[in-house]
Protein backbone atom coordinates (compact mmCIF):
# COMPACT_ATOMS: atom_id res chain seq x y z
CA UNK A 1 0.00 0.00 0.00
CA UNK A 2 2.59 2.53 1.14
CA UNK A 3 4.83 1.46 -1.63
CA UNK A 4 2.16 2.33 -4.10
CA UNK A 5 1.90 5.68 -2.56
CA UNK A 6 5.09 6.45 -3.04
CA UNK A 7 5.30 5.47 -6.51
CA UNK A 8 2.21 7.78 -7.24
CA UNK A 9 3.60 10.60 -5.59
CA UNK A 10 6.86 9.88 -7.59
CA UNK A 11 4.98 10.27 -10.67
CA UNK A 12 2.89 13.65 -9.82
CA UNK A 13 6.49 14.97 -9.27
CA UNK A 14 7.73 14.51 -12.50
CA UNK A 15 4.32 16.37 -14.19
CA UNK A 16 6.64 19.70 -13.04
CA UNK A 17 8.25 19.12 -16.20
CA UNK A 18 4.67 19.24 -18.30
CA UNK A 19 4.65 22.95 -17.94
CA UNK A 20 8.20 23.49 -18.25
CA UNK A 21 8.39 22.00 -21.72
CA UNK A 22 5.43 24.89 -22.43
CA UNK A 23 7.73 27.41 -21.04
CA UNK A 24 10.68 26.57 -22.54
CA UNK A 25 8.84 26.37 -26.04
CA UNK A 26 7.93 29.69 -25.32
CA UNK A 27 11.52 31.09 -24.58
CA UNK A 28 12.54 29.52 -27.69
CA UNK A 29 9.66 30.70 -29.99
CA UNK A 30 10.53 34.27 -28.75
CA UNK A 31 14.19 34.23 -29.10
CA UNK A 32 13.12 32.64 -33.35
CA UNK A 33 10.71 35.59 -33.46
CA UNK A 34 13.49 38.10 -32.11
CA UNK A 35 16.09 36.95 -34.36
CA UNK A 36 13.82 37.46 -37.43
CA UNK A 37 12.99 40.92 -36.65
CA UNK A 38 16.60 41.59 -35.84
CA UNK A 39 19.13 38.98 -37.90
CA UNK A 40 22.40 41.25 -36.23
CA UNK A 41 21.81 40.52 -32.70
CA UNK A 42 21.01 36.62 -33.18
CA UNK A 43 24.42 35.99 -31.41
CA UNK A 44 23.64 38.13 -28.51
CA UNK A 45 19.62 36.50 -28.40
CA UNK A 46 21.18 32.84 -28.96
CA UNK A 47 23.07 32.86 -25.36
CA UNK A 48 20.21 34.78 -24.00
CA UNK A 49 17.61 32.17 -24.89
CA UNK A 50 20.11 29.03 -23.76
CA UNK A 51 20.35 31.11 -20.34
CA UNK A 52 16.59 31.44 -19.80
CA UNK A 53 15.72 27.94 -20.88
CA UNK A 54 18.44 26.49 -18.64
CA UNK A 55 16.65 28.49 -15.74
CA UNK A 56 13.59 27.72 -16.42
CA UNK A 57 14.45 24.23 -16.84
CA UNK A 58 15.33 24.34 -13.20
CA UNK A 59 12.10 24.09 -12.10
CA UNK A 60 11.68 20.82 -13.78
CA UNK A 61 15.31 19.48 -12.63
CA UNK A 62 13.48 20.39 -8.61
CA UNK A 63 10.67 17.89 -9.67
CA UNK A 64 13.14 15.52 -10.63
CA UNK A 65 15.28 15.55 -7.70
CA UNK A 66 12.48 14.98 -5.39
CA UNK A 67 11.32 12.03 -8.25
CA UNK A 68 15.13 10.36 -7.17
CA UNK A 69 14.85 11.19 -3.65
CA UNK A 70 11.60 9.61 -3.61
CA UNK A 71 12.39 6.29 -6.43
CA UNK A 72 15.15 5.09 -3.87
CA UNK A 73 12.69 5.04 -1.07
CA UNK A 74 10.13 2.64 -3.00
CA UNK B 1 33.41 6.84 8.90
CA UNK B 2 32.59 6.26 5.23
CA UNK B 3 34.59 8.31 2.69
CA UNK B 4 32.26 8.92 -0.31
CA UNK B 5 33.66 8.70 -3.47
CA UNK B 6 32.93 11.99 -4.72
CA UNK B 7 36.00 13.33 -2.21
CA UNK B 8 38.21 11.39 -4.58
CA UNK B 9 37.33 13.08 -7.67
CA UNK B 10 37.15 16.26 -6.13
CA UNK B 11 41.18 15.96 -4.91
CA UNK B 12 41.75 14.54 -8.48
CA UNK B 13 40.29 17.65 -10.49
CA UNK B 14 41.45 20.15 -7.45
CA UNK B 15 45.24 18.53 -8.72
CA UNK B 16 44.39 19.17 -12.51
CA UNK B 17 43.45 22.13 -11.62
CA UNK B 18 46.91 23.05 -10.13
CA UNK B 19 48.86 21.32 -12.79
CA UNK B 20 46.87 22.99 -15.47
CA UNK B 21 47.79 26.71 -13.91
CA UNK B 22 50.97 25.75 -12.74
CA UNK B 23 51.84 25.13 -17.08
CA UNK B 24 50.08 28.05 -17.97
CA UNK B 25 51.72 30.09 -15.73
CA UNK B 26 55.39 28.84 -17.39
CA UNK B 27 53.37 28.94 -20.57
CA UNK B 28 52.68 32.80 -20.24
CA UNK B 29 56.13 33.57 -18.15
CA UNK B 30 57.82 32.26 -21.73
CA UNK B 31 55.42 34.26 -23.59
CA UNK B 32 57.23 37.55 -25.46
CA UNK B 33 54.68 39.98 -25.85
CA UNK B 34 56.07 41.23 -29.05
CA UNK B 35 55.08 38.08 -31.37
CA UNK B 36 51.79 36.62 -32.08
CA UNK B 37 50.09 34.55 -29.06
CA UNK B 38 49.23 30.82 -29.86
CA UNK B 39 48.21 28.21 -28.28
CA UNK B 40 47.07 27.91 -25.08
CA UNK B 41 48.15 31.87 -24.18
CA UNK B 42 45.97 32.87 -26.95
CA UNK B 43 43.17 30.54 -25.37
CA UNK B 44 43.88 32.09 -22.10
CA UNK B 45 43.99 35.71 -23.32
CA UNK B 46 40.51 35.30 -24.79
CA UNK B 47 39.01 33.87 -22.10
CA UNK B 48 40.13 36.76 -20.06
CA UNK B 49 38.72 39.27 -22.06
CA UNK B 50 35.59 37.34 -22.04
CA UNK B 51 34.83 37.28 -19.06
CA UNK B 52 36.30 40.88 -18.57
CA UNK B 53 33.57 42.28 -21.15
CA UNK B 54 30.98 40.13 -19.51
CA UNK B 55 31.47 41.60 -16.01
CA UNK B 56 31.91 45.14 -17.12
CA UNK B 57 28.67 44.64 -19.13
CA UNK B 58 26.71 43.79 -15.41
CA UNK B 59 28.44 46.00 -12.79
CA UNK B 60 30.25 49.17 -13.20
CA UNK B 61 34.95 49.02 -14.03
CA UNK B 62 36.22 48.87 -10.66
CA UNK B 63 33.61 45.97 -9.51
CA UNK B 64 34.39 44.47 -12.84
CA UNK B 65 38.43 44.31 -11.75
CA UNK B 66 37.53 42.51 -8.57
CA UNK B 67 35.57 39.86 -9.17
CA UNK B 68 36.80 38.51 -12.82
CA UNK B 69 39.66 36.64 -11.54
CA UNK B 70 36.90 34.73 -8.76
CA UNK B 71 34.16 34.03 -11.90
CA UNK B 72 37.24 32.88 -13.75
CA UNK B 73 38.46 30.56 -11.53
CA UNK B 74 34.65 29.21 -10.82
CA UNK B 75 34.13 29.09 -14.56
CA UNK B 76 37.20 27.07 -14.84
CA UNK B 77 36.42 24.77 -11.66
CA UNK B 78 32.68 24.34 -12.68
CA UNK B 79 33.11 23.22 -16.56
CA UNK B 80 36.25 20.59 -15.33
CA UNK B 81 33.72 19.25 -12.30
CA UNK B 82 30.79 18.96 -14.53
CA UNK B 83 33.07 17.22 -17.78
CA UNK B 84 34.82 14.42 -15.52
CA UNK B 85 31.91 12.48 -16.30
CA UNK B 86 33.67 11.78 -19.15
CA UNK B 87 36.62 10.50 -17.90
CA UNK B 88 34.57 7.81 -15.88
CA UNK B 89 35.40 9.61 -12.25
CA UNK B 90 32.18 10.60 -10.61
CA UNK B 91 31.75 14.54 -10.90
CA UNK B 92 32.44 16.57 -7.84
CA UNK B 93 29.42 18.88 -8.37
CA UNK B 94 27.19 15.60 -7.52
CA UNK B 95 28.09 16.09 -4.27
CA UNK B 96 25.74 18.54 -2.65
CA UNK B 97 28.47 20.03 -0.14
CA UNK B 98 30.53 21.38 -3.12
CA UNK B 99 27.93 23.13 -5.05
CA UNK B 100 26.45 24.30 -1.66
CA UNK B 101 30.21 25.73 -0.63
CA UNK B 102 30.12 27.57 -4.61
CA UNK B 103 26.66 29.05 -4.03
CA UNK B 104 27.58 30.02 -0.44
CA UNK B 105 30.86 32.47 -1.43
CA UNK B 106 28.60 33.76 -4.30
CA UNK B 107 26.13 34.85 -1.22
CA UNK B 108 28.89 36.36 1.16
CA UNK B 109 30.44 38.12 -2.23
CA UNK B 110 27.29 39.53 -2.96
CA UNK B 111 26.89 40.93 0.78
CA UNK B 112 30.31 42.02 0.55
CA UNK B 113 29.50 44.01 -2.52
CA UNK B 114 26.36 44.87 -1.30
CA UNK B 115 28.16 46.64 1.93
CA UNK B 116 31.16 48.16 0.59
CA UNK B 117 29.02 49.83 -2.11
CA UNK B 118 25.98 51.50 -0.25
CA UNK B 119 27.72 51.68 3.32
CA UNK B 120 26.07 50.15 6.37
CA UNK B 121 23.27 51.86 7.13
CA UNK B 122 22.01 52.23 3.62
CA UNK B 123 22.58 48.09 3.77
CA UNK B 124 20.63 47.69 7.04
CA UNK B 125 17.70 50.18 5.69
CA UNK B 126 17.77 48.16 2.60
CA UNK B 127 16.17 45.31 4.44
CA UNK B 128 13.24 47.55 5.50
CA UNK B 129 11.98 47.89 2.34
CA UNK B 130 9.34 49.02 0.98
CA UNK B 131 7.78 48.78 4.25
CA UNK B 132 8.89 47.53 7.71
CA UNK B 133 6.72 44.28 7.90
CA UNK B 134 8.84 43.37 4.48
CA UNK B 135 12.38 42.49 6.34
CA UNK B 136 10.59 38.79 6.99
CA UNK B 137 10.23 38.39 2.94
CA UNK B 138 13.90 39.87 2.24
CA UNK B 139 15.64 37.60 4.76
CA UNK B 140 13.86 34.61 3.05
CA UNK B 141 14.70 35.86 -0.51
CA UNK B 142 18.32 35.77 0.70
CA UNK B 143 17.87 32.32 1.82
CA UNK B 144 16.20 31.74 -1.77
CA UNK B 145 19.15 32.71 -3.88
CA UNK B 146 21.36 30.17 -1.71
CA UNK B 147 19.50 27.29 -2.10
CA UNK B 148 18.36 27.93 -5.75
CA UNK B 149 22.00 28.18 -6.94
CA UNK B 150 23.16 25.70 -5.07
CA UNK B 151 20.35 23.32 -6.30
CA UNK B 152 19.97 24.38 -9.84
CA UNK B 153 23.67 22.96 -10.81
CA UNK B 154 23.54 20.01 -8.34
CA UNK B 155 20.10 18.82 -9.78
CA UNK B 156 20.73 19.29 -13.38
CA UNK B 157 24.58 17.55 -12.62
CA UNK B 158 22.46 14.82 -10.33
CA UNK B 159 20.26 14.34 -12.99
CA UNK B 160 22.27 13.72 -16.13
CA UNK B 161 24.86 11.26 -14.18
CA UNK B 162 21.25 9.15 -12.86
CA UNK B 163 20.14 8.96 -16.27
CA UNK B 164 23.24 7.87 -18.18
CA UNK B 165 23.50 5.22 -15.83
CA UNK B 166 20.04 3.94 -15.89
CA UNK B 167 20.31 3.88 -19.58
CA UNK B 168 23.83 2.09 -19.56
CA UNK B 169 21.26 -0.18 -17.79
CA UNK B 170 18.71 -0.83 -20.04
CA UNK B 171 21.25 -0.67 -23.59
CA UNK B 172 23.33 -3.72 -21.75
CA UNK B 173 19.78 -5.61 -20.89
CA UNK B 174 18.88 -4.47 -24.89
CA UNK B 175 22.43 -6.35 -26.05
CA UNK B 176 22.36 -8.85 -23.93
CA UNK B 177 19.56 -10.40 -26.04
CA UNK B 178 21.99 -10.17 -29.02
CA UNK B 179 23.40 -13.72 -29.66
CA UNK B 180 27.18 -14.46 -29.79
CA UNK B 181 28.19 -10.81 -28.59
CA UNK B 182 25.58 -10.69 -25.42
CA UNK B 183 28.06 -9.86 -22.66
CA UNK B 184 29.57 -7.06 -24.18
CA UNK B 185 27.21 -3.80 -23.93
CA UNK B 186 27.73 -3.39 -28.34
CA UNK B 187 24.60 -0.76 -28.44
CA UNK B 188 26.18 1.29 -25.99
CA UNK B 189 29.08 1.99 -27.95
CA UNK B 190 26.71 3.74 -30.97
CA UNK B 191 24.07 5.28 -28.42
CA UNK B 192 26.26 6.70 -25.71
CA UNK B 193 28.40 9.06 -26.98
CA UNK B 194 26.02 11.43 -28.10
CA UNK B 195 24.36 11.52 -24.72
CA UNK B 196 27.71 12.10 -22.91
CA UNK B 197 27.93 14.95 -25.45
CA UNK B 198 24.45 16.46 -24.11
CA UNK B 199 24.86 15.69 -20.86
CA UNK B 200 28.61 16.12 -19.62
CA UNK B 201 29.46 18.52 -22.59
CA UNK B 202 26.55 20.83 -23.49
CA UNK B 203 24.44 20.68 -20.36
CA UNK B 204 28.32 21.30 -18.25
CA UNK B 205 29.20 24.17 -20.20
CA UNK B 206 25.52 25.85 -20.09
CA UNK B 207 25.55 25.31 -16.70
CA UNK B 208 29.17 26.79 -15.94
CA UNK B 209 27.74 29.92 -17.63
CA UNK B 210 24.65 30.03 -16.15
CA UNK B 211 25.92 29.80 -12.76
CA UNK B 212 28.68 32.50 -13.59
CA UNK B 213 26.38 35.12 -15.07
CA UNK B 214 23.43 34.62 -12.22
CA UNK B 215 26.10 35.41 -9.85
CA UNK B 216 27.61 38.37 -11.95
CA UNK B 217 24.22 39.92 -12.49
CA UNK B 218 23.49 39.12 -8.51
CA UNK B 219 26.46 41.36 -7.56
CA UNK B 220 25.19 44.11 -10.63
CA UNK B 221 21.73 43.75 -8.98
CA UNK B 222 22.96 45.28 -5.43
CA UNK B 223 25.30 48.05 -7.05
CA UNK B 224 23.66 51.70 -6.59
CA UNK B 225 22.02 52.85 -10.10
CA UNK B 226 24.82 53.70 -12.48
CA UNK B 227 25.27 57.53 -13.33
CA UNK B 228 24.70 58.19 -16.92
Amino acid sequence: MERGLIAIATAISVLAGCTTGIGEGRVFASAVEAMGKNPDAASKIRSMAIIGAAISETCAIYGLLIAFMLFSKI
Amino acid sequence: MEIQTTVYSIIIVTIFILLLMVFVNYKLRKYDPLTKPKGIVLLVMMGIQAIENMTKDATNEKVAKQISPYIFTVIIYIFLANISGLFSIESPTSNFSVTLVLAAITCILIEIFAIKENGVKKYLLGYFEPFAPMIVINLISKVSTLMSLSLRLFGNVIAGSVLMSVIYQLLASISSAIPLVGNINIIAIVVAPALHFYFDLFSGAIQAYVFTMLTISFIGKELPSQEN
